[in-house]
């Protein structure tokens, strides 16, 4: 029973803190941060649509299954480099696939995702873009949840998100 | 030793429940203070007589009770204050038990987020909260029995359609400006 307690208290801290590792920016002078909770998904998905909009009805079945949006964006070089740090640390904490790697007009952009076995099922998907011009953002997203990688580009396209054609490129594949 | 975790238990859950600062403390403290500006709207802001109404609109504005707002001007006296007033509401909207937070935006000096308070078919409260550093901030809470999601899209989509008496709202616009 005791040992129970204390692996409770172990373990739970290392869930509380495993999405605050990017926190430290949000309210960040420079940043501009959203953040969405699983419970918006959950009442975002409760709206009630027409049946026949199979587009709309596939989009709410994906807010069903998501747990967590960040969307962190900022323009300062600086800044985009304590992102990259902080991403990198992120990563030897936990270690995700690397999805797909892309640089095209001035930006760079690696996504990473943990997926659950060998399915196309995602636990946990994070994109960094970094940008070299000054009027794009750099832009970091992480999302967890439960999702197939297939549906993902229908979210991106609704909540347009930063870095959408990149993602709708990389769930295409 | 159960005994000493009931009784450890129920004083923890007693002290809790005294120093827990909530928001509508906060709102009765504040809102004869010279620095906020407090309005209260009833249900009837909305006006229903000259608008049909149909049987989900009659649901949705029976289920709404009031709506509090609570505002803080910042102007040059008060400066100070505003830092530590945004810092209290914070705290507040803290209590992850209480308010479950729906979405948050953010960026340097402004920012806005969304509670709820309730489980998802059962909603007694939604507050909203935003601040800018230049303007001040304001904290908004939406009451009612039972609210759900569609009736908060509806109540808001209600008040466009109905003419509010703005001049309830005049205070407001004094801070946006």
């Amino acid at each position: 029973m005791k040992k129970i307690i204390l692996l409770v208290l172990v373990v739970l801290p290392s869930f509380l803190f495993a999405q605050s590792a990017f926190e430290k920016f949000e309210g960040k002078e420079g940043v501009s941060s959203m953040n969405v909770s699983k419970k918006m998904f959950e009442m975002m998905s409760k709206v009630k649509v027409d049946p026949k909009d199979k587009d709309m009805q596939q989009y709410l079945n994906l807010l069903k299954k998501l747990d967590n949006l960040k969307v962190l964006t900022t323009t300062s070089s600086k800044i985009a480099n304590e992102f990259e740090t902080s991403v990198t640390s992120y990563l030897k904490s936990h270690p995700l696939e690397e999805l797909m790697r892309a640089n095209s007009d001035g930006k760079n952009i690696k996504i990473y995702i943990k997926s659950a076995g060998n399915s196309t099922i995602v636990k946990e998907l994070l994109m960094f873009m970094e940008s070299s011009s000054k009027d794009t953002p750099s832009v970091l997203l992480s999302l967890t949840g439960e999702f197939d990688l297939d549906e993902l580009s229908s979210l991106t396209e609704r909540m347009n998100l930063p870095g959408k054609d990149e993602l709708k490129k990389a769930s295409k594949k | 030793m159960k005994k000493l975790i009931i009784i450890l238990f129920s004083v923890v859950t007693l002290v809790s429940c005294k120093n827990k600062p909530s928001l509508q403390k906060y709102f009765v403290e504040n809102a004869e203070s010279k620095d906020f500006i407090a309005i209260d709207l009833g249900s009837d802001i909305i006006n229903t007589e000259k608008m049909a109404l149909t049987e989900a609109d009659k649901e949705t504005l029976k289920s709404f009770e009031k709506m509090n707002i609570l505002a803080f001007r910042n102007d040059k006296a008060n400066e100070s204050n505003y830092d530590v007033e945004v810092k209290k509401v914070k705290t507040i909207l803290k209590d992850t038990i209480s308010y479950s937070e729906l979405m948050k935006f953010g960026s340097g000096n402004d920012g806005a987020s969304i509670y709820v308070v309730g489980d998802d078919e059962h909603i007694n409260e939604f507050v909203l909260f935003a601040n800018r550093k230049e303007n001040g901030f304001a904290v908004v809470r939406i009451l009612g029995k039972d609210m759900n999601p569609m009736n908060i899209m509806n109540i808001i989509s209600l008040m466009q359609k109905s003419d509010i008496n703005l001049e309830q709202l005049k205070p407001l616009q004094e801070i946006m400006k």
